[in-house]
C-alpha cells in the first residue's frame, strides 16, 4: 500500500485552475459592476471600461473551461446512491464536532451539488451575460431580467465558492494535494471517500 | 397681407384654407395658438389632414379645386340666415351699386357671365358696367333692395350654391359644411373678427384670383377687413417674395405696383391717362391719383439728371410689353419650347424642378444657346442637361453656374407676409467664391455698360443712363462694393431740390398770392434730404423715389427698417417701433373700416384707431385718428365736408362685391379645374374657366391633358412640407432636414390603398397625362375618399420638394402638373389635376 | 426623491401636446446646437423619421394617426426625450460614479470621460432613453447645460415656435399649467419628471407607460439583490470562519482508529 493515491490527472487540474483564475478575474472585474461601493476594484483594471473588457474576456474562458469540466465530471458527480442519501441527512458530519464516518464514492453529496450547480450557474451567468453584452440587440425586457439574474447568480456563486473554497482548503486538510499535486494521502481517502478508495486502490480499507 | 402675422392672436376665428401654415409657416403657430388660448376656434379646410388640420376645432376635407363651391355655399349661407354685417356692407362696400338691367349670370347664361366672347376666351367688361346719374357718379340703393343692385344679385347668384350642391361638389359631408359655416359667419357681428390663412392652395388654380376673391366677398359681408384679427391674409411661401413683389418682380408691374407701360403708351401723359383713376366724389381720397408723382419719381430714381422734363423723365428708356403682351411663367417656357430665346437667366430659381410640367421645362431648356443660373446649390436646372431623359451630346444650351450668397450672408431688407421690412446685418462672410446677388448685378451692369458704350445696340441708354449711385465711386466712376444702405435711400427716395410746401387747393379755391422773394419760404424738404413719406412726392421731377410704397422706410430719422423696439402700445400686437411696415408704418391696411362712419371703432376692445375729435393739430385744427397709422389722415367719412371712405385704393373709396375689374366674371363662379374627374361641371354647362388661357391643342407635346379620362382617375395635388422648403434645393443639401423627410412620397388613403393593392412604403409609380414618377406610398387615414354624386372620388397628394440632382430622393412632382393658369394672374394650376397611381415590381 | 433635489433650483420642461405642429424645429435645433450629424434615414410611409432616438438624437417628435370617430382622424405629436427623472433608472444602475449624474438644476446629465460603457442604463430607463455612440458611450439630452450655464434656455425650447415646449422653473410651470385644467404628466412619477406633460387624453394614447417606473427585476437587482448579496459575501466568510474555530476541520490523522463507526 503506497502512502499516496492520484485523484486528478495534471489535465483535470489546470483546467481546475483555469476555472478558478478565469472565476476571479470575473469576481474582481464584476464587483465594480456589481454595486459603485466596489468602484475601487476598477483601478486593478485601469479603469471601469478595461474591467468590462477584462471581464468579456473571462468570462468566455471560464464559460467554456467550467462546462468543460463539468462533462468531465458529469458521470461522478450526476448520480447519487444510498450513502449519498446518509450524508445529506446528517450534512455530512460538517454541523457538530462528533466524527461522523459515510461511505461515500469520488464525490460527496455535496461537492456533486455544488458542481451541479456551477455548471447550471455557468450556463446562465453565460447566457445572461450575453445579453448584457450587446443590450440593443435583444427586447429590453430579457437585457432587464438577465442583468437581474446575472446579480442573483453571481452572489450565490460567489457564496458558493467561498464554502468550497473553504471545505477545500482548511475545513478539510489535505483535500488541496488533490489539486495541487493530483495525489491524496491513502489516507485521506479512506477518511472521506472510502467507497472510491476502495475502487481505485483495489484495496479494502 | 392686409394684416401681419402677430395680429393673428386677434382673431375669434381663424379659416385655415388654400394654406396649411402649421407645415409652411410654422411661426404663424405662435398666434394661431395665441389666438385659441383666448378662446379662438380654428378651422381647417383641406383636401388633406394636415398638420394644421391636428390643430383645429373644426376639420373639412373637400376636393382640390371645388373652393369657390365651399365658399360660394358659405356666401349663400351669410345671406340666407341675415349673418352679414349690415352697416358695414352698406357703407363700406359696392353692394348698393346699380348693375345695368342687361347683366346676365352664369345661372342665366348657363356658366358665363354676360359679354363673353368665345373665340376670344375674354369677356368685354362693358357688360358689367353700373348705371351712372347724369353726372357719372354710380347709382346706388342704399336699402340694398333695387333687383339690379350688387346686393341683391350677389344673392341671386349664390342662392344656386346650396349646401346639397356645394356637398355635390366638393364631397364634404352636409354637417361639415354647415358647422364651418355657421362657425365662420359668427364673426360678422360687429365685435368678432374672423380671419382667413391662404397660400398657394387658393392661388395655384386656374380660378386662383376667384378663390381669393370668394373669401374677400365673404369677409365684407362679415365686416372682417380693416379691423384686428380679421383681413384675407396672404401667407407668402419666401421670406421676401412680398419684398420682390413690392420692388418689381413680376412682369407686368414696376417696384410699387406701377404697371410697366405697354408699347402702345407714347409718352408719360399717355401712360398716367391709362393709369390714373379719376373720382369726382369729394369723398374719395382716391390714392391712385398719385399715380404720376410715384412714376416720375422713379423715373428720376433710376435715370437721375438724365430724366428731364424735357425728355418725359426718361420714359422713353423704360422697357415696354407688347400692348396685350403676357410674359408670366407659362409663357416664358411657352415661347422657350418655341425656340423664341436664345438665353435665360434662371436667377435664385429651381424652374426644372418647380415649374409646372417640368418636362416642358427642361426641353424648353434645351432650346436656348445659352444659360445663367445662380444659385447656392447646383439643382435640377443648372443640371437639366445629364437629367433623366436628356442626352447630354445632344443639348447645345451652354450652363453657367454663378455661386450666390446665402441670405445670411449678407446685409439688407426682408418684407414679411406682413409687409414688415425688417433689417438684417450679414451673420458671417459669402463662402468661397460666392457673391451677394446685388455684386453679381453690379459686375454684370458694368460689363453690359461698357459693351453698349463701345458697341452702341438697340437702345443703349436704357442701361447707360441708370443712375447706379451704389456705393463709393472711384475716379473712373466705377464702385468698389454694393453698399445696400444706398440702394435702400435710393428705394425710400429724395428731395433732388428744395421744394416748397405749398397748401393743398380744394376745388374751385383761389391759390394764395405769390408771397415776395424777400417772404422765408415754408419748405417741405431741401435738396439732397431723404424723404419723410410718399405724401412729399412730387410729378415735376424735383424728388425721386425707387419705390413709393416703401418711401419712409429709410429717411433722415435712419433706417426704419432696423428699428428694434419692443413697445406694443395698443396692446394688439402692432409694435409700430419694430422694423417698419409699407406704406407708412400702417400695420392693418383699410383700417379706418374697423370703425362706424363716426370713426367710433366697432370693437372697442380691440380698437384699431379711432377718431379723437377732440384732439388739436398742430395747425391748431381738430380731431385726429389715434391707434395706427390710418388710411390718411381725413376725418371719418360722416363728416361730409372733409371726411373720406375706408378704401383709399380704390377710384370710388368702396371694397368690391362686385369685382368689374376681373377677367372670368364680377363674381366668382364654380368652374372644374382644367383636368377634372367630372364629366359634367354638376354647376353649370361650362366645365372650366372660359377665361383661362388654353394650352392644349397648340402641338407643343409636352402639353396634354386628360380631363375626365378613365386612365387618370385619381385628382392630384402638390404641397410643401415643413421639413424642405420650395423645391429643396437649400434643404435637401442639409443633411439634417433630408434626415427628416428622405424621399419622395405620395399620400393615399386606405381604400385606394387596399383597391390598387398598395401597401404602406411600398414604391409605387404616380403618373399623369405628362410624366411619372416614382413614390413611396404613404398610406394613411388622413386622406379620404369624397362622394362626388354617386361617384367615389380618390384624391392623392405629393410634396414638389425633390428632384433628380440629390441623390436616391427621387424627381420632381411637377412632372406631373399641367400646363393651364389663372385666367388673371396665369399661376400655373399644380393644386388640382388628375393622375393614376401603381405598384412597382 | 433618490437624490435630494431641491425643489425651488429644479428647472424643467413643460411638454403642451395640445400646442405641437409637429414641425420638428426642436429636432433640428438639438442637433444643429449639438452639433450632430444626420441620421441616415429611409422614408418607409411616415412622416416620422428617424423612427427611434438614436445616439445623434436627443429628442424627437413621435406622430400617432389615431382614429377618433369612424372616417374620423387626428394626428398626436409627442415630443420624446430623456425625462431627466427625479428617480432616474439610468442613475440608479450606472456603476461609474459621475458618468451620469445630477446637477443642482435637477439635470440628469453626463460625462462622456466617465461612461463605461457598461450600456445598463439603456435598461434601466423606464423610457428608453439612453443611447450609445460609436465610441460606444452613452448619449441622450444633457438638457443643454452648456447653454443653461450661460443663461439661455436649452435650444429646443428656443426653437420651439408655438411654445409646446415651455422650460423654466419646474414648480412654476406645473403651477401655471395646472391653473389652466391642463391635464398633467409626470409630476409625481419617478420623484417627478423634469419633464412634465400636458397630454390630451391618457398617456396610453401617446404611447406612453400610464405610471412609469423602474422596471421590477431593476428594482430587484439594485435594491434587494445588491444589498442582500453584500451581506452574503461577508455572510458566507464569516460563517467559514465560525464554522473553522467552533466545529473545527476534519482532521484526517485520526482517521484510521475511528475507522470502523462508519461501517
Ligand atoms: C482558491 C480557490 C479554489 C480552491 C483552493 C479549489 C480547490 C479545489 C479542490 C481541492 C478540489 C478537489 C476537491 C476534491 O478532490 O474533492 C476542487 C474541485 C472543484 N472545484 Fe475548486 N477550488 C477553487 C476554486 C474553484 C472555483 C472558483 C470553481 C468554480 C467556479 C471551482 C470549481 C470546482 C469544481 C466544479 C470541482 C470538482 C468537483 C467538486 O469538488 O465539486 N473551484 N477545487
Ligand atoms: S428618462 Fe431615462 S435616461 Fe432620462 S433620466 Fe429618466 S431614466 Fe435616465
Ligand atoms: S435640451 Fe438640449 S440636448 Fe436636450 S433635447 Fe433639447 S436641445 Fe437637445
Ligand atoms: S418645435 Fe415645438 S411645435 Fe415644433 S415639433 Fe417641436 S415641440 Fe412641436
Amino acid at each position: 500500500m503506497s502512502n499516496y493515491i492520484e485523484r486528478f490527472t495534471a489535465g483535470e487540474r489546470v483546467l481546475h485552475w483555469i476555472v478558478t483564475a478565469s472565476f476571479f478575474t470575473l469576481l474582481l472585474s464584476g464587483l465594480g459592476l456589481f454595486s459603485r461601493l466596489f468602484n475601487g476594484y476598477f483601478t486593478l483594471f485601469g479603469g471601469g471600461g478595461n474591467a468590462i473588457m477584462v471581464h468579456k474576456i473571462a468570462g468566455i474562458v471560464f464559460f467554456f473551461s467550467s462546462l468543460y469540466m463539468f462533462l468531465k465530471h458529469r458521470r461522478d458527480v450526476s448520480t447519487f446512491d444510498e450513502d449519498d442519501r446518509r450524508w445529506i441527512e446528517q450534512r455530512g458530519g460538517y454541523l457538530s464536532r462528533e466524527e461522523a464516518h459515510f461511505n461515500i464514492g469520488k464525490y460527496n453529496p455535496g461537492q456533486k451539488l455544488f458542481a451541479i450547480f456551477i455548471a447550471a450557474a455557468t450556463l446562465i451567468l453565460g447566457v445572461t451575460g450575453l445579453f448584457i453584452w450587446a443590450p440593443t440587440l435583444f427586447p429590453r425586457w430579457i437585457v432587464q431580467l438577465s442583468l437581474m439574474i446575472h446579480g442573483l447568480m453571481f452572489v450565490g456563486t460567489v457564496m458558493f465558492v467561498v464554502v468550497h473554497v473553504y471545505l477545500a482548503t482548511i475545513g478539510n486538510p489535505g483535500t488541496i494535494e488533490a489539486m495541487l499535486y493530483g495525489d491524496v494521502r491513502s489516507m485521506w481517502a479512506k477518511r472521506h471517500h472510502p467507497k472510491w478508495y476502495k475502487e481505485a486502490s483495489g484495496e479494502n480499507p | 397681407m392686409t394684416n401681419h402675422w402677430i395680429d393673428l392672436k386677434n382673431s375669434d376665428v381663424i379659416l385655415i384654407m388654400g394654406a396649411n401654415p402649421a407645415e409652411n409657416h410654422p411661426v404663424s403657430f405662435r398666434w394661431i395658438m395665441k389666438a385659441k388660448d383666448a378662446g379662438a376656434k380654428l378651422i381647417c379646410v383641406d383636401p388633406r389632414f394636415t398638420r394644421s388640420a391636428s390643430k383645429a376645432d373644426v376639420y373639412a376635407p373637400l376636393r382640390s379645386g371645388t373652393d369657390i363651391a365651399f365658399l360660394g355655399g358659405m356666401i349663400s349661407y351669410i345671406l340666407q340666415n341675415n349673418l352679414y354685417f349690415e352697416e358695414y356692407v352698406r357703407n363700406y362696400t359696392n353692394a348698393s351699386y346699380l348693375v345695368n338691367p342687361g347683366f346676365k349670370m352664369p345661372g342665366d347664361l348657363n356658366g358665363l357671365f354676360s359679354g363673353y366672347d368665345p373665340k376670344k376666351r375674354s369677356y368685354d367688361p362693358k357688360a358689367w358696367s353700373f348705371q351712372k346719374n347724369a353726372d357719372e357718379s354710380v347709382k346706388k340703393d342704399p336699402t340694398l333692395q333695387d333687383p339690379n343692385c350688387v346686393f341683391q344679385l350677389l344673392k341671386r347668384h349664390y342662392s344656386r350654391y346650396t349646401p346639397d350642391m356645394v356637398s355635390r361638389i366638393t364631397g364634404t359631408p352636409k354637417e361639415k359644411l354647415l358647422e364651418v359655416y355657421k362657425l365662420y359667419a359668427s364673426t360678422g357681428k360687429p365685435d368678432k373678427a374672423g380671419t382667413s390663412m391662404y397660400a398657394m392652395g387658393w392661388t395655384q388654380h386656374t380660378v386662383g384670383t376667384q378663390n381669393i376673391r370668394t373669401m374677400t366677398i365673404i369677409q365684407l359681408l362679415l365686416g372682417n377687413i380693416g379691423i384686428a384679427g380679421g383681413g384675407v391674409n396672404a401667407l407668402r411661401g419666401e421670406s421676401n417674395v412680398q419684398g420682390s413683389t413690392d420692388h418689381g418682380l413680376l412682369f407686368h408691374i414696376l417696384p410699387g405696383y406701377l404697371p410697366v407701360p405697354s408699347a402702345d403708351l407714347k409718352d408719360l401723359a399717355a401712360y398716367n391717362e391709362k393709369y390714373t383713376p379719376k373720382s369726382k366724389d369729394p369723398q374719395s381720397a382716391n390714392w391712385w391719383q398719385n399715380r404720376p408723382k410715384y412714376i416720375t419719381s422713379y423715373l428720376k430714381a433710376i435715370y437721375g439728371a438724365k430724366a428731364t422734363k424735357e425728355n418725359d423723365f426718361g420714359y422713353a428708356w423704360l422697357p415696354k410689353l407688347d400692348p396685350g403682351m403676357n410674359g408670366s411663367w407659362l409663357m416664358i417656357f411657352d415661347n422657350m419650347i418655341k425656340g423664341k430665346f436664345n438665353g435665360f437667366f434662371a436667377w435664385g430659381q429651381n424652374p426644372a424642378c418647380s415649374g409646372t410640367n417640368s418636362t416642358k421645362v427642361r426641353n424648353a431648356l434645351a432650346k436656348l444657346d445659352w444659360m445663367v443660373t445662380v444659385n447656392l446649390f447646383d439643382n435640377e436646372t443648372a443640371s437639366f442637361w445629364k437629367g433623366p431623359g436628356m442626352e447630354p451630346a445632344q443639348v447645345k444650351t451652354e450652363v453657367f453656374l454663378l455661386p450666390a450668397a446665402a441670405s445670411f450672408e449678407k446685409e439688407g431688407s426682408i418684407s414679411n407676409s406682413g409687409r414688415w421690412a425688417q433689417w438684417r446685418t450679414a451673420a458671417v462672410k459669402p463662402l468661397g467664391q460666392s457673391k451677394a446677388d446685388a455684386e453679381i448685378i453690379h459686375e454684370l451692369y458694368q460689363k453690359l455698360k461698357a459693351l453698349y458704350v463701345k458697341e452702341g445696340g438697340a437702345l443703349p441708354e436704357q442701361l447707360t443712363n441708370l443712375t447706379w449711385n451704389y456705393g463709393f465711386k472711384r475716379a473712373d466712376g466705377t464702385i468698389r462694393a454694393i453698399d445696400t444702405h444706398l440702394v435702400a435711400k435710393e428705394i425710400n427716395g429724395s428731395f433732388l431740390e428744395d421744394v416748397e410746401d405749398k397748401p393743398k387747393l380744394k376745388p374751385g379755391e383761389k391759390p394764395p398770392p405769390t408771397p415776395p422773394p424777400w417772404a422765408p419760404r415754408k419748405l417741405l424738404g431741401k435738396k439732397g434730404e431723404l424723404a419723410a413719406g410718399f405724401a412729399q412726392l412730387q410729378a415735376d421731377g424735383t424728388t425721386s423715389c425707387g419705390n413709393w410704397i416703401y418711401c419712409q422706410s429709410y429717411n433722415e430719422k435712419g433706417n426704419m427698417m432696423a428699428r428694434r423696439v419692443k413697445k406694443d402700445p395698443t396692446g394688439l400686437g402692432l409694435f409700430p417701433e419694430w422694423s417698419w411696415a409699407w406704406p407708412v408704418n400702417r400695420r392693418i391696411i383699410y383700417n379706418r373700416a374697423s370703425c362706424d362712419p363716426n370713426g367710433k371703432p366697432y370693437n372697442m376692445k380691440k380698437a384699431v384707431v379711432y377718431w379723437n375729435p377732440n384732439a388739436v393739430l398742430p395747425d391748431g385744427k381738430l380731431g385726429a385718428w389715434v391707434g395706427d397709422v390710418p388710411d390718411g389722415p381725413w376725418p371719418p367719412m360722416a363728416n361730409e365736408k372733409e371726411g373720406k371712405k375706408p378704401f383709399i385704393m380704390r377710384a370710388d373709396g368702396l371694397a368690391a362685391i362686385f369685382g368689374a375689374g376681373m377677367k372670368d366674371g364680377p363674381f366668382p363662379e364654380h368652374y372644374e379645374p382644367m383636368e377634372s374627374p367630372l364629366a359634367k361641371n354638376p354647376m353649370s354647362g361650362q366645365m372650366s374657366n372660359p377665361a383661362a388661357k388654353n394650352f392644349s391643342g397648340t402641338g407643343i407635346k409636352e402639353d396634354a391633358f386628360a380631363a375626365n379620362d378613365g386612365k387618370f382617375p385619381l385628382v392630384a395635388t402638390t404641397y410643401r412640407v415643413t421639413e424642405h422648403w420650395q423645391t429643396g434645393v437649400m434643404t435637401r443639401n442639409t443633411p439634417w432636414l433630408l434626415e427628416l423627410q428622405p424621399r419622395l412620397f405620395v399620400e393615399l388613403s386606405p381604400e385606394l390603398a387596399k383597391e390598387k393593392s398598395i401597401k404602406n412604403g411600398d414604391m409605387v409609380e404616380v403618373s399623369s397625362a405628362r410624366g411619372k414618377v416614382d413614390a413611396v406610398a404613404m398610406v394613411t387615414r388622413r386622406m379620404q375618399p369624397f362622394k362626388i354624386g354617386d361617384k367615389v372620388v380618390h384624391q392623392i397628394g405629393l410634396p414638389y420638394c425633390f428632384g433628380w440632382s440629390t441623390p436616391g430622393v427621387g424627381d420632381a412632382a411637377n412632372l406631373l402638373t399641367p400646363t393651364a393658369g389663372d385666367a388673371n394672374t396665369m399661376i400655373p394650376e399644380t393644386k388640382a389635376f388628375m393622375a393614376a397611381i401603381q405598384r412597382k415590381g | 426623491m433618490a437624490d435630494a433635489i431641491k425643489a425651488e433650483n429644479r428647472k424643467g420642461f413643460l411638454v403642451d401636446t395640445s400646442r405641437c405642429i409637429g414641425c420638428r424645429s426642436c429636432q433640428v435645433a438639438c442637433k444643429q446646437w449639438n452639433k450632430m450629424a444626420a441620421d441616415k434615414t429611409v422614408e418607409q410611409g411616415s412622416y416620422e423619421n428617424p423612427r427611434d432616438l438614436t445616439p445623434a438624437l436627443y429628442n424627437r417628435i413621435r406622430f400617432l394617426e389615431v382614429g377618433e370617430e369612424p372616417g374620423g382622424v387626428n394626428w398626436l405629436f409627442l415630443n420624446e426625450r430623456c425625462m431627466h427623472c427625479g428617480e432616474a433608472g439610468c442613475m440608479k444602475v450606472c456603476p461609474s460614479p459621475g458618468a451620469l449624474y445630477r446637477t443642482k438644476e435637477g439635470v440628469v446629465a453626463y460625462n462622456k470621460e466617465k461612461c463605461i460603457s457598461c450600456k445598463y442604463c439603456v435598461s434601466a430607463c423606464p423610457f428608453n432613453v439612453p443611447r450609445y455612440d460609436s465610441d460606444d458611450k452613452v448619449s441622450k439630452c444633457h438638457l443643454c447645460l452648456d447653454r443653461l450655464s450661460g443663461g439661455m434656455p436649452p435650444a429646443c425650447a428656443k426653437a420651439c415656435p408655438t411654445g409646446t415646449l415651455k422650460f423654466g422653473k419646474r414648480s412654476d410651470l406645473i403651477a401655471d399649467a395646472q391653473a389652466t385644467g391642463k391635464q398633467l404628466y409626470g409630476v409625481n412619477d419617478l420623484g417627478g419628471l423634469g419633464v412634465v406633460y400636458a397630454l390630451e387624453g391618457p398617456p396610453e394614447r401617446y404611447g406612453l407607460p400610464a405610471t412609469p417606473h423602474i422596471p421590477l427585476s431593476i428594482f430587484l437587482w439594485k435594491d434587494v439583490i445588491k444589498p442582500l448579496g453584500i451581506l452574503g459575501f461577508w455572510g458566507s466568510i464569516g460563517a467559514m470562519l465560525l464554522h473553522y474555530v467552533t466545529i473545527g476541520p476534519k482532521k484526517i490523522d485520526e482517521a484510521p482508529e475511528k475507522e470502523e463507526r462508519h461501517e
